[in-house]
């Protein structure tokens, strides 16, 4: 016997907290390694879920998965940091002579994720922390970040290929 | 390397109780901010404003057209029109009624010739009857109404098959012209009608005053043969009185032609068939106000196109624009966090 599922019998849309509850750690996690500061982490997936609070009535299932939705607001509140960040640094950097910071130090983090945090760039941290940490498909990936699932590809392997450099170093 | 993939996803960073907690109290609360009017229509929603904006204009089409159920302009423009024009400088022209138009108006277009005056007065109507019958029966009224006021019958054309036309050109006294344009016009339903009248009081006038040069010139001539010594010189004045007299037979001939044609008028009557006229009747007050409906359609979804081609450059700018800074935001995004 056939059973067609109807949209009246289609699973419901989950509420804002169930969302919340699922997929608070993997934006965390995102935010983690994209920013390398658990600190600056927490802040901004608090600012993420109050965006995603204001457009919960955009959300539309099919489109996509929550994951993938939080996951893309998580990475344009991310962008608004780094180019707050880049802002800051110029301003500084006309001002008087920056203040030395160590960019290997992550507080918090295990040996293996300083490492990968310490070998690549955000943009190579970021497709390591979606495919390999999170465990996103491509193209799942590719719709977080906007570019095309062959860039994904391209761009993990050139992450993993100078994570193994570092490893291999250390 | 495959260790330390497991352990990167062993090791995941898990969210603090403290954020948990925050992000958490935060979601139980309900938004502030309500979906506005665009985010409500936005995506499939959107999709529905055209089919609104389409019934919307059917709508207002349907009430304009039964609210307003004229005449549609193809019923007008369908309507045969006069072509001709006149030339002479006396002359004057009335333009034909609009179609369909009662024979009251036909009455109060069409004047008669102007008494005391010699005029030439030329009628041309077209008139619409409602089938063979009536076109044979309005045939024989018209030549009647022609003996009736004195006149004549110049030419009588009368053919039916599918159609019905016939054309009749009568001849009536000029005082009486009026009246037949009148009495003709209620044979049927006028479709166009034409009237010239051109002057003819000042060519007579002149003709008049050529004829008495003439005669005074004769008589002159006349008294100087009296007078002639020589055969020579009587021969000579034979001869220019000779020539007189034919000129003045000639101008008194043209005169009596000219005021011939003042005396009697021209009436062109053309009588056809409903089916054959060529104009539309007037439909029932359901058919214009579709009639008008499909019209006010037309002109909306004219509007529509000229304001698509005139609005399509700037979306097409829009587009252009608003993808630059689309990929110029993406490079600068991909240099941002290479360099993070």
């Amino acid at each position: 016997m056939t059973v067609t599922r109807t949209a009246s019998q289609a699973a419901p849309r989950p509420t804002f907290a169930e969302v919340v509850e699922e997929h608070l750690d993997d934006v965390f996690g995102y935010l983690a390694y994209l920013t390398r500061d658990r600190g600056q982490a927490e802040d901004l997936a608090s600012s993420t879920f109050e965006k995603a609070l204001r457009l919960w009535e955009r959300f539309d299932p099919e489109r996509g998965s929550a994951r993938t939705w939080l996951l893309g607001i998580a990475r344009t509140t991310a962008l608004d940091w780094f180019r707050s960040e880049a802002r800051r640094r110029r301003r500084e950097e006309a001002a008087a002579i920056p203040e030395r910071v160590d960019e290997a130090f992550v507080e918090g983090l295990s040996p293996a994720e300083s490492v990968a945090s310490a070998a690549s760039s955000a943009g190579e941290r970021e497709v390591l922390a979606l495919r390999v940490v999170l465990e996103l498909d491509g193209d799942a990936t590719a719709r977080v970040l906007g570019i095309s699932p062959t860039a994904v590809s391209t761009r993990l392997s050139r992450a993993l290929k100078r994570l193994e450099e570092r490893v291999s170093e250390e | 390397m495959t260790e330390i993939v497991d352990e990167l996803r062993a090791t995941r960073p898990r969210a603090s109780d403290a954020l948990r907690l925050q992000v958490l109290t935060a979601a139980s609360r309900p938004p502030v901010r309500h979906a506005s009017f665009l985010d409500r229509v936005r995506g499939r929603r959107l999709a529905l404003l055209v089919p609104a904006a389409a019934g919307l204009a059917v709508v207002s089409a349907v009430a304009v057209g039964v609210t307003r159920p004229q005449p549609s302009a193809r019923d007008a423009a369908s309507a045969p029109t006069t072509v001709d024009r006149t030339t002479a400088e006396s002359g004057v022209e009335l333009a034909a009624p609009p179609a369909a138009a009662d024979a009251s108006t036909a009455q109060k277009a069409a004047p008669g010739p102007v008494t005391g005056r010699a005029q030439r007065y030329v009628a041309t109507l077209a008139l619409a009857v409602e089938d063979t019958d009536a076109l044979s029966e309005a045939t024989q009224r018209a030549l009647a109404i022609a003996r009736d006021l004195g006149g004549y019958v110049v030419n009588v054309q009368y053919a039916t098959g599918a159609d019905g036309t016939s054309s009749v050109t009568l001849r009536v006294p000029s005082n009486r012209a009026g009246d037949a344009v009148t009495r003709l016009s209620a044979l049927g339903t006028i479709v166009a009608q034409n009237v010239q009248i051109q002057d003819l009081q000042e060519p007579l006038d002149s003709l008049d005053r050529e004829v008495a040069k003439l005669r005074a010139r004769i008589a002159a001539l006349t008294v100087q043969l009296e007078r002639a010594t020589t055969s020579v010189e009587r021969a000579q004045l034979l001869e220019q009185r000779a020539q007189a007299h034919a000129q003045l037979r000639e101008l008194r001939a043209s005169r009596a032609a000219t005021a011939a044609e003042a005396r009697n008028a021209t009436i062109q009557l053309e009588l056809r068939t409903e089916e054959g006229r060529g104009a539309v009747a007037p439909g029932s007050r359901l058919d214009r106000a579709l009639d008008r409906a499909i019209e006010v359609l037309a002109w909306e979804a004219v509007v529509a196109l000229a304001l698509a081609v005139a609005a399509a450059p700037l979306v097409l700018v829009g587009a252009a624009v608003w993808g630059t800074r689309q990929a110029r935001r993406r490079r600068e995004d991909e240099r941002l966090l290479a360099s993070s």
